[in-house]
């Protein structure tokens, strides 16, 4: 070990700490003591071993490192590989199902899989595991750093951009192209199944597999999208059915829904003719069938209106019963309303205000339970549960609508004029839908439809037959991306054009390109760095861009999965859905808000500042802020929140329902933010349940359960890094709030990092993380990939996802050169021809069984 | 808890017109006319494949001490009160307990492997076969029993199958431990790599066995204008085909391939209405109800009401999600569902999740009821059907695949003799049971199963 000491002394004085300055001059600073890692080589990885002494800084921003280059021979590397892995990971433990016995440096070329997972592990400091023996010094920052200059010369001697196949509009950006295209608002749900999942995205090509099912889903969409776009004058009667989710709150205004009113709901709905409509609400009952909300002092009303018009007023009947002929649902009389799409709101009209003389007044909760609901002393309020639209009824026409605007840019005001105009309409939305100009073949295939609606019904019903089949066509629904006839297996082509304008668009955006776009690709103007790096500017700047915080942010930190929490209503009676629909706001807000303004990615953990609106600082206990709208405050100071870690939607999806899971928390900071997952728990593992909830005659704490659930030694291994990182959060409860006891004991949050560092809160917590800002920032890059270019990031993708690390490093990691890193790469711009189709999808298919 | 005395459970509008819609005599005015004479040719038994995650707390030593999943005695004389299955006390007749089988394809074959069960188990239920870890598009597992069933005796509905479920299938961040998530979501393969999509929407599944459209003629037009669009997109995709590479291509041709079932289901639907149009059909369901057991409800009345009107004779539907942590308050505990079913083995914590094995297994009647209330020509619909339950997991504490529940209810056609409980030999493998019950279903030349080792008299114990 002696030897491999001195080799490294080198190392240790290259550590160095920049000045970056901060756009922000409020945020505090967040590192003070000089980072013990290195990172990734770059560019400057050739230079003379002699360094300039670190600068000590005004203490401000974060840490940008400078590389490592000490050099160390192969066969030492492979000493240090032998003696200190090599004793876990051998032929006969294989510990993390590896073995390194015979690991040799001068052959890792041939391993490279193996090498990007040692690097993976190496730069976040996990490996050696706590409690192991290491090499002194920064031998293992060398053995990293020469593993990833073999593997970026290995990648450089043949670059692989990868492949895929082609891509289809999963619901969101179907949603999106629709209404960029007809200017309608739809719910894809409404029609397609339910995206697949594949390394945390929805976009992800080789696991959208085709299905009949699927064939005819899209095909259903359009139909029916078709109908609404043009107008139906002939609609059938059809129900459509808005509900509210149960721990929606009823207390407050709801967006869109006029003054005076409280709860219910406001949709935009798209009318298909004018005609008479029949309006619909239907009532929670507690689980006798007795209204919810019976014992209230008298009978609500719910006021029906259509754009803020007030068109009819119901009784709520507080005798009702589910046992009634027409159960929980009140109607109105038929009421006209025109075609296209119109706001519609269903609410109560609001009739009291101030504090309630109950023993209890749960007004403002949610009914996540329903059986107090109807009980004396407790005052409720009746929730709306199903708004439904039935109609039309005697439809009348179709009026003027925004997407009949969009559609019919021109009238034939005689039969000669018809087909021209048809064809004028079909060559503007086709090249639209299809994302590219139109082929005469392409023109020629649409205007069959309309040819054949026109024998039908005439013009409209041939435009509209023509816009279904728009809608059904594969060069809409599919993304697929041309292939140069000539190009040789296994050698690299590039993307062409106009299909670059679509990555770039679906990327930036999760949207359609523009006509500027679509005529750059098709000038191969695209082609042109300069060029791409401005139009993806351009488009950052445009609001669409909104896309990569509630499209890619939103998956990649997974808020989704707040859906899935309901905090216990009893212990948590403030918790509702229009808090957990602002908490992701609040996350999704705080993303694009570092996107716009170009922040650092370090930001997400370092910042002071989030948006709340009122309900949600009060939820936070954020005093001053007034209103629905969000806005940037400042974190109190010792409000113990910091970055994502205090935010709500982050907490809350990691806990479960009546408690926090520090097990949850740390798996997910790892998972998500680090990207190194723990392993699986291994079978027969007692879990946490098992340990009792009580001794001594009080209740434990979490932290109390689980050091007896850590005991257990096979538990241990991956508890000590999981467990200290969600520790260090649980001083937020389940859903989010500050806290310092729990079960009425004292919280104690220590722990190590695995490292080694104190940790007790999520300041120090993140502190600790940003040691070693190389994980956090590879992941993140990593994840952006993926989703940039609809595949999985493999181990090939490494060297590149490194340069763009090296890239965004140079000017303290901004958000903005995180993109144009990624759209600039080669993955993004070329790929690689497939050397023949994969055999495992070859299966013999069964037609007719899907 | 006196919400477990089952009376006045909550409903919406749309469960009452369909419970409506599927009481006597309405019914028959849907059925459409002159069908009755090809359900006598073809008496091919409705199956229902039912997957309930987790396995079961009588699965472990404790658990079937106190015998609470299978019943201490085999054979006729058995005694379901202990057991999670006592609500099934009344339908005794119609079911045939199978106990003490093996799945053991969901166990891990590699080191790699190991811990991920959860991750797999779900897509070897039907299949029996072992999973290929993979995260990408290259899946493999086996074809399923309901889509072997579906390919012989589903041609002649205009749907061959329909998979539904409960659980949102859309987990954040994907599945773990390399497993795509197909394995964790899919219980249906219509081919060893071809797992089938799952509908969770009921108002969709309705749309989708029903149609949409107001009026018979206007569901006409529709099919009609829908056919031509299948040639014009399957002539798009064919010219398409050309600058492709050939990874692309391949995908377009399985795209091509759908196109040519979703034509195959028009022509069905028009052979069949050519038969007599179904006259009226209930509304359809607003969505995704908030409640697990409404929406359960919901998707038995779909099943029931598809079955009446023939549209499809096979449903696989998996009533659970692996992991999940839904809460169920009417099974009378509050502890989640995945954290409950890791019992640790303590008397309370095995009693606890037995309460949540129960209250699965109470949705059953109301299913039971619908059916036997259905006639078709000369029987209940109960007596034709054959709907299987069961996990592929057995002691959910250890992750274990040994002694898994499986039971079956209905007589398929009069092939199944019921108030049977048959405890396999130790280590008979399920797929010997599904093996069995496919001959039942009339597959009787399939041989081979899974890890089947032969098959198991589902009509006899001694």
């Amino acid at each position: 070990m002696k030897s491999l000491v001195a080799a490294s002394v080198g190392g240790l004085s290259l550590l160095a700490v920049a000045i970056i300055d901060r756009p922000d001059p409020t945020t505090t600073p967040t590192l003070t003591s000089p980072p013990a890692t290195s990172s990734s080589f770059d560019a400057s990885r050739s230079d003379p071993p002699v360094r300039p002494s670190a600068p000590t800084g005004r203490g401000l921003g974060h840490p940008v490192l400078a590389p490592a280059p000490t050099v160390m021979a192969p066969s030492a590397l492979t000493d240090v590989v032998k003696k200190t892995c090599a004793g876990c990971h051998s032929e006969q433990r294989k510990l993390g199902n590896l073995s390194l016995q015979g690991f040799d440096m001068t052959n890792i070329n041939g391993s490279p899989e193996l090498a990007e997972k040692m690097i993976g592990k190496l730069r976040a400091g996990m490996m050696p595991p706590p409690g192991r023996p290491k090499p002194g010094g920064d031998t293992l920052d060398v053995l990293a750093g020469t593993l990833e200059r073999m593997m970026d010369a290995r990648y450089a001697l043949n670059p692989n951009p990868g492949t895929r196949t082609f891509q289809r509009l999963n619901r969101a950006e179907y949603e999106r192209s629709v209404k960029d295209l007809l200017g309608v608002d739809i719910k894809a749900e409404s029609w397609l199944p339910l995206d697949t999942k594949s390394a945390n995205f929805d976009n992800i090509a080789d696991v959208q597999m085709p299905s009949a099912t699927l064939l005819d889903s899209y095909l259903d969409a359009a139909t029916e999208i078709s109908r609404l776009a043009v107008g139906d004058p002939k609609a059938s009667l059809s129900t459509s059915s808005y509900r509210i989710a149960r721990l929606a709150s009823q207390v407050d205004p709801v967006n869109g829904a006029p003054a005076g009113t409280r709860g219910g709901t406001s949709v935009t709905h798209t009318f298909p003719a004018d005609g008479e409509y029949v309006f619909s609400i239907t009532l929670h009952a507690i689980p006798t069938g007795q209204l919810f909300g019976s014992a209230a002092p008298f009978d609500e009303k719910i006021e029906i209106s259509v754009n803020g018009e007030r068109m009819a007023v119901l009784d709520v009947d507080r005798g009702m019963s589910q046992a009634d002929p027409n159960g929980m649902e009140i109607r109105t009389k038929p009421i006209s309303v025109r075609a296209g799409p119109q706001r519609i709101t269903a609410a109560f009209i609001r009739t009291f205000e101030g504090p309630v003389n109950d023993n209890i007044a749960p007004i403002g909760h949610s009914i996540a339970d329903t059986q107090i609901g109807s009980q004396a002393g407790i005052t409720t309020q009746s929730h709306v549960q199903v708004f439904a639209v039935t109609g039309p009824y005697n439809p009348t026409g179709v009026s003027d609508t925004p997407s009949r605007r969009r559609i019919f840019s021109c009238r034939p005001l005689t039969p000669a004029e018809a087909r021209p105009c048809a064809e004028k309409i079909m060559t503007r939305l086709g090249a639209q839908a299809y994302r590219r100009p139109l082929a005469p073949n392409d023109l020629k295939g649409l205007l069959t439809f309309y040819d054949a609606g026109v024998k039908d019904g005439g013009f409209e019903l041939g435009v509209r037959t023509a816009v279904e089949a728009l809608l059904a066509s594969p060069h809409f629904i599919f993304r697929v991306e041309e292939m140069p006839a000539v190009s040789k297996p296994g050698s690299r082509v590039a993307v062409s054009g106009i299909d670059l304008a679509s990555r770039l668009s679906f990327f930036v955006w999760g949207a359609p390109p523009d006509s500027q776009l679509v005529s750059l690709g098709r000038r191969g103007l695209l082609s042109d760095t300069t060029v791409l790096i401005a139009q993806t500017k351009r488009m950052l700047a445009d609001k669409r861009s909104i896309a990569l915080s509630s499209r890619f942010a939103a998956q990649w930190l997974r808020l989704s999965d707040i859906e899935k929490v309901h905090p216990d209503a009893l212990q948590y009676p403030d918790f509702r859905e229009q808090l957990a629909i602002d908490m992701v706001h609040e996350t999704e807000m705080f993303f694009d808000n570092l996107v716009r303004e170009n922040r650092s990615f370090l930001d997400l953990y370092t910042a002071n500042w989030t948006f709340v609106n009122e309900d949600l600082a009060k939820h936070y206990g954020i005093p001053g802020v007034v209103g629905t709208d969000f806005r940037k405050v400042q974190y109190p100071a010792n409000s113990g929140r910091v970055g994502i870690f205090g935010h709500g939607s982050v907490l809350t999806l990691t806990s479960h329902a009546n408690r926090t899971s520090p097990v949850l928390r740390g798996k997910w900071v790892m998972e998500v933010l680090m990207g190194t997952p723990p392993p699986p728990p291994p079978p027969n593992v007692p879990d946490l349940e098992k340990t009792g909830e009580s001794k001594e005659g009080r209740l434990l704490t979490t932290r109390e359960r689980m050091e007896e659930h850590r005991a257990n030694p096979s538990c241990r291994s991956c508890h000590v890094f999981i467990d200290p990182i969600g520790l260090a959060m649980d001083n937020f409860d389940v859903n989010g709030q500050w806290r310092i006891r729990e079960n009425g004991a004292p919280l104690d949050t220590r722990g190590d990092f695995y490292d080694g560092t104190k940790i007790t809160n999520a300041l120090e917590l993140q502190k600790a993380l940003l040691k070693r800002p190389t994980p956090l920032v590879r992941n993140f890059t990593q994840n952006l990939m993926a989703y940039a270019l609809g595949r999985r990031v493999e181990y090939y993708d490494h060297p590149a996802v490194r340069k763009i690390e090296a890239q965004v490093k140079a000017n303290n990691y901004r958000m903005q050169d995180f993109i144009v890193g990624v759209v600039k790469s080669d993955a993004f711009r070329l790929k690689k021809v497939m050397e023949q189709a994969d055999s495992g999808a070859k299966g013999a298919s069964a037609p007719g069984v899907r | 808890m006196y919400f477990l005395s089952g009376k006045a459970m909550p409903r919406r509008q749309f469960l009452q017109n369909l419970s409506a819609t599927i009481a006597l005599p309405y019914l028959d005015a849907m059925i459409p006319t002159g069908r009755g004479s090809r359900i006598v040719a073809n008496k091919a038994p409705r199956l229902v494949a039912i997957e309930m995650v987790h396995g079961a707390a009588g699965c472990n030593e404790l658990g079937s001490k106190l015998n609470l999943w299978s019943p201490a005695a085999a054979g006729k004389q058995f005694d379901l009160a202990p057991t999670a299955m006592s609500s099934l006390e009344q339908y005794r007749d119609y079911l045939t307990i199978i106990s003490n089988t093996d799945v053991r394809e969901a166990e891990p074959s590699s080191p790699n492997e190991i811990g991920g069960d959860h991750f797999r188990s779900s897509a070897t239920f039907l299949t029996q076969a072992h999973a290929r870890q993979t995260e990408g598009s290259d899946v493999r597992v086996g074809t399923s029993l309901d889509q072997l069933y579906a390919k012989r005796f589903g041609q002649e509905t205009p749907i061959p199958s329909m998979q539904l479920c409960i659980e949102n299938v859309d987990q954040a961040g994907g599945c773990a431990y390399g497993y795509a998530c197909v394995y964790t979501d899919s219980i249906s393969w219509s081919s060893p790599t071809e797992p089938l999509p799952v509908i969770r929407d009921p108002r969709v599944a309705f749309e989708k066995l029903f149609g949409v459209g107001g009026t018979s003629a206007e569901r006409a037009d529709r099919r009609r204008t829908r056919r031509s669009i299948l040639d014009f997109v399957s002539g798009e995709m064919s010219s398409l085909k050309v600058n492709l590479g050939p990874d692309d291509r391949h995908r377009l041709d399985k795209y091509l391939e759908d196109i040519r079932e979703v034509e195959r289901r028009i022509q069905r639907v028009e052979a069949r209405n050519q038969s007599g149009d179904p006259r009226e059909l209930p509304e359809a369901p607003a969505g995704v109800p908030d409640s697990f057991s409404e929406h359960v409800k919901l998707m038995f009345d779909i099943q029931a009401l598809a079955f009446a009107a023939d549209i499809t004779r096979v449903f696989s539907f998996k009533m659970g999600r692996d992991g999940s942590s839904r809460t169920y308050a009417e099974s009378g505990t509050d502890k989640p569902f995945h954290p409950a079913s890791h019992h640790g083995g303590t008397e309370r914590g095995v009693k606890d999740f037995n309460m949540i094995n129960k209250y699965h297994v109470s949705m059953l009647p109301y299913f039971l009821d619908k059916l036997k209330g259905i006639q078709e020509s000369d029987g209940n619909m109960l007596d034709k059907t054959m709907i299987i339950y069961g996990s592929p997991m057995g002691d959910s504490n250890l992750h274990n695949h040994r002694r898994c529940p499986l039971i079956l209810l209905g007589k398929a056609e009069g092939q199944l003799a019921g108030n049977l409980h048959i405890k396999a030999p130790d280590g008979t493998p399920m797929a010997n049971a599904m093996l069995s019950m496919m001959h039942t279903l009339g597959l009787n030349d399939q041989t081979k199963f899974g890890d089947a080792t032969g098959a198991l008299n589902l009509n006899s114990y001694a």
